[in-house]
């Protein structure tokens, strides 16, 4: 993660802690403040998806805790670090109720101060965003409806979204609010370009029923420094003889975000991450990883990258404490390094018993989540991961998720492919369409998505589903 | 303090033989096995008393230089501990330098210290019997013994030092391996020895080389003095001295040293499970070599390959002595063969991998660690394979003349085929069967990249060796002199076209990475 980042220590002390507990002992959604600041993400999530839930139910409590905090913030001599993002709860078709508690609130910096609380708890700036969606609903839940309908608020969005009601709030902001210097810019800007995706985002996990389980991962929104892309790709192309398995696909991954590449088999997904990773050298066209390119340096880019390949083999007559180990030493950690980071990973991915044995005894999961470890060894920017949560079992996904969602808190970026469109909805949020080796759609899951649900706007871009004919035999028993 | 650690260091040697009855038993029987031998080694030497001077010269020297190699060798090997290891009195702030000097005396009191003495007792009585002064006999048994047990000691501080945590199955397996390399060759050397009744000249060289070297100067002082003065017994005794000052230097400066630093903590802790991983060297090279050499011991892929190298050697053999060539000329014949089938094994070493390489390509992995990595299973397999072939074989062809020529001409195959393989195994790489796939069962290939790689690289080795064969050839038939050329004109351009090849194969490899990947998943 980058050092501007801040981190959870770091955003505390600005919080006013009778702030934190009002919230808490009102029961709004926003009560949970960050219990454990290594998982922010986490947090965030929950309070978003809790801010969903509550919004529908109990948005009674949650108005007075605003009404407090609005209160209390004017103690808080240090006027907390308002990240730009917060901004964003654009909340103007907040309801009456709302505009008379938000007065006072802009007045000694309220509802922001909230939302800066929240989000400043959790850290991370991207995490901020995160808050967002779940402010929104917590205000009003006529603010939801708002949010959702509109399917993608890109930047042009942006504007009319944040419209005056954006600007009013963001005045008192500044003010109050340090942080950051850059954040503090952006503040006075107003509606800096990137806000509006997360409106976006949050409108999915609405949407999605199994949103409750990995819920966070949609509000992972774009990092911060937009400027910073972890990943372009520019019209590269691959033939394999006569077939060209990859087009001329062009990508943009911004840092700090999950990417989705999805696409029907032999769409070219795993060539195109292939090249990404450097296994393959594409025949025309340029990779930039983290600004460096590919071509020229080659060893560059691949130091910023981690790589789980899929369906190629392993070193699997290694013990699992030997691949890892294997895995780290060859990206030139040193040996202790090596060791106390194996013992870390093996933990986390619930492989410490596994560690003995050789990795062709374990199951595929297994191996998969050897290798995932393998690729995180040596903390790269970038993690390149084909299809990282097939053959493993729901409960180990959900850990696998769990780390990658914290990793991208932080400002890793992950780019998966997969085959799994709920998944991809709920946890990225880009995505491209891959079919025959061409781009057909790119942007936000909304942007993607349109009206329909990803699956059924993945299956119309994939060519739709033909009626199947000629097996007519086929229902005819013949017996 | 002094009697303190004495006493302490008796306690020690009486308390080896408490504990449970298994570990007395074993104790008692190790106690009786060493007696036996010992008695059995003074009674050998006290046999010696009417020998000729030059013949006790060459025991005493060769025996007491084996000895004192073998107390420096046995803790790195047997990773024996130091009962007073000096860390232990780290807690009561002694001073080093006493500390240094009283464990040093203790030292002596143990029980192969005890062996030995009474052994180089025998010797000074030997030596008596030569008309040596039982003073000069007392001087070269107490520094013969004073060097074995303060080299016994440094080694020991030395591998607490160094060696504790990465002890382990795979280690002491090189060590045994580097002696078997040593010493099968000199037992060669030794049974190949005509006696006759008396010393032969090559022995008597390299016991008077041997006496001037730290190893065996304490014991050859007083046969140097039996001698009379064709050499001064000055010298030897100067060199005795100087290694007994330099291990009493080293003894104290490693006790320094152990007391005043702590061992880390971090590389001790879960080193255990990573078997060659925690030998070879932390680096993407020795990560390559652990792994390669995990696998050269494990698949059977490899395995077979291994098998063949006997085969062919016989094959090759075999059929000359049927059709009547003397066995002198048919037991040259195997080494260059198998010298050439060694450093030909690893044209294809990257294909066994299959899809795995990608680990390689995807780290960034320096070409040059990888060629040099996956060589080091197939240097340590050969070298000690040639190392004992080839005194072997000349040994059976009886002129020792030409060991320098066999030596040149194997490493010249041995290596010339390493470098080529080095480069063919990037290049041209061809399909094998996959991991886990009977080593028999071959794919199909569609061309026959295969065939030209395999016999590229042999043909190749064999044609870039063709001057060490040539000057081989001439030392066998006639020109002895030639066998020196043959020795150093093989090793050059065997290391030359080692290091080329490793060096091309590197660029080769950092190039192509694509390509492997594409090769890789095609098969």
């Amino acid at each position: 993660m980058t050092a501007s980042l801040p981190m959870p220590e770091d955003a505390h002390p600005d919080l006013p802690d009778g702030d934190r507990g009002g919230a808490r002992r009102t029961g709004s959604p926003m009560r949970s403040l960050p219990p454990k600041p290594e998982t922010p993400a986490e947090v965030v999530a929950a309070e978003a998806i809790a801010g969903a839930d509550a919004a529908a139910t109990a948005r009674a409590p949650k108005r007075p805790a605003k009404a407090k905090r609005a209160k209390v913030a004017p103690t808080p001599g240090p006027p907390p670090p308002l990240p730009p993002e917060l901004v964003i709860p654009p909340k103007p078709p907040l309801p009456p109720v709302e505009d008379i508690a938000l007065p006072p609130a802009q007045a000694f910096v309220p509802e922001p101060t909230a939302a800066a609380e929240s989000a400043v708890v959790e850290t991370s700036p991207e995490l901020v965003r995160d808050a967002e969606p779940a402010l929104a609903p917590a205000f009003d839940p006529s603010s939801e409806p708002a949010l959702e309908p509109e399917p993608e608020p890109i930047l042009e969005s942006a504007p009319h979204l944040v419209a005056e009601p954006a600007s009013a709030v963001v005045a008192p902001l500044p003010a109050t609010v340090p942080a950051e210097p850059e954040a503090d810019d952006r503040t006075l800007d107003v509606p800096s370009p990137d806000r509006p995706a997360e409106p976006a985002l949050s409108a999915p996990r609405a949407d999605a029923p199994p949103a409750e389980e990995f819920g966070p991962d949609v509000l992972v929104a774009a990092s911060v420094d937009t400027g910073a892309d972890a990943l372009v790709v520019k019209g590269i192309t691959k033939a394999f003889g006569e077939t060209r398995a990859v087009d001329g696909i062009d990508l943009t991954v911004p840092a700090g975000i999950f990417y989705g590449l999805v696409g029907p088999n032999g769409a070219g997904k795993t060539t195109t991450l292939s090249m990404i990773a450097g296994l393959l050298r594409p025949d025309r066209g340029a990779i930039r990883v983290n600004g460096v390119d590919a071509a020229s340096d080659p060893l560059g880019a691949k130091r910023q990258m981690g790589v789980l390949p899929d369906r190629l083999r392993t070193f699997d007559r290694l013990t699992g404490r030997q691949l890892l180990h294997y895995y780290g030493v060859l990206r030139g950690l040193p040996s202790a390094v090596v060791e106390s980071r194996t013992k870390d990973l093996a933990r986390a991915f619930d492989l410490s018993d596994a560690l003995g044995r050789a990795v062709s005894d374990y199951s595929a999961g297994m191996t998969k989540k050897v290798m995932l470890a393998g690729a995180m060894i040596h903390s790269p920017r970038l993690l390149v991961l084909d299809e990282p949560f097939e053959s493993v079992d729901p409960v180990s996904s959900a850990i696998i998720l769990d780390i990658l969602k914290t990793y991208v808190s932080h400002g890793g970026t992950v780019i998966l492919s997969s085959h799994g469109m709920d998944l991809v909805e709920r946890v990225c949020s880009r995505v491209a369409v891959i079919v025959a080796g061409q781009v057909l759609a790119e942007g936000t899951i909304d942007e993607v998505r349109g009206e329909l649900t990803l699956e059924q706007r993945f299956i119309e871009l994939a060519g739709g589903l033909s009626d199947v004919e000629g097996l007519e035999w086929l229902h005819t028993f013949s017996d | 303090m002094a009697a303190h650690v004495l006493r302490l260091r008796i306690a020690l040697l009486l308390g080896a033989v408490r504990g449970d009855a298994g570990h007395v038993r074993r104790t008692i029987l190790g106690l009786i096995l060493l007696v036996g031998a010992t008695t059995t080694a003074c009674w050998a030497l006290l046999t010696l008393r009417d020998a000729e001077t030059d013949v006790v010269l060459a025991v005493i020297v060769l025996g007491g230089s084996a000895v004192t190699l073998g107390f420096a060798l046995a803790p790195l090997i047997a990773g024996a501990t130091d009962p007073l290891d000096p860390r232990r009195f780290v807690v009561l702030g002694l001073p080093s330098g006493r500390l240094a000097a009283v464990l040093a005396v203790a030292a002596f009191l143990s029980v192969p210290t005890l062996a030995l003495l009474a052994v180089s007792v025998c010797t000074a009585i030997v030596w008596a019997e030569h008309g040596v002064p039982w003073a000069a006999g007392a001087v070269g048994v107490f520094l013969g013994l004073a060097t074995c047990v303060l080299l016994a000691h440094v080694c020991m501080a030395l591998t607490a030092l160094f060696l504790r945590e990465r002890r382990s199955r795979e280690l002491s397996g090189l060590f045994a391996l580097a002696i078997l390399v040593v010493v099968v060759p000199v037992g060669v050397f030794f049974a190949s020895l005509e006696w006759g009744g008396q010393l032969p000249t090559q022995l008597a060289e390299a016991v008077s080389a041997l006496s001037h070297t730290p190893l065996g100067a304490a014991w050859a002082f007083p046969g140097r003095v039996a001698q009379g003065s064709p050499e001064s017994p000055t010298s030897v005794l100067l060199i005795a001295l100087a290694t007994l000052v330099g291990l009493g230097l080293a003894w104290w400066l490693l006790v320094r040293r152990l007391l005043s630093r702590t061992e880390r903590p971090v590389p001790v802790r879960e080193r255990g499970g990573l078997g060659w991983f925690a030998v070879a060297p932390g680096t993407p090279g020795g990560a390559v070599a652990a792994r390669s050499l995990v696998y050269w011991l494990r698949d059977r892929r490899y395995l077979v390959n291994i098998f063949v190298i006997p085969v062919a050697a016989l094959l090759t053999s075999v059929p000359l002595l049927i059709a009547g060539v003397p066995l002198e000329i048919v037991a040259l014949v195997p080494v260059p063969i198998v010298a050439l089938f060694l450093g030909w094994l690893p044209h294809n070493d990257l294909a066994y991998d299959s899809t795995a390489v990608w680990m390689h390509i995807a780290s960034g992995v320096r070409g040059f660690s990888d060629r040099i990595g996956r060589l080091v299973p197939i240097l340590l397999i050969g070298l000690p394979i040639l190392a004992l072939m080839i005194p072997v074989s000349i040994f059976l062809h009886g002129r020792w003349a030409l060991l320098p020529a066999m030596v040149g001409v194997s490493a010249s195959l041995f290596l010339t085929g390493l470098g080529l393989s080095s480069i063919s195994s990037v290049a041209s790489p061809y399909a094998v069967s996959r991991p886990g796939e009977s080593p028999f069962q071959q794919p199909q290939r569609t061309s026959a990249s295969g065939a030209i790689s395999q016999g590229m690289v042999m043909v190749g080795a064999v044609v870039l060796s063709a001057p060490a064969l040539w000057w081989g050839w001439l030392a066998l038939t006639g020109d002895i002199d030639a066998a020196t050329m043959a020795l150093w004109g093989g090793l050059a351009v065997g290391v030359t076209v080692f290091i080329s090849g490793i060096a091309i194969g590197s660029v080769v490899f950092e190039r192509r990475g694509g390509r492997l990947m594409e090769f890789a998943e095609s098969v």
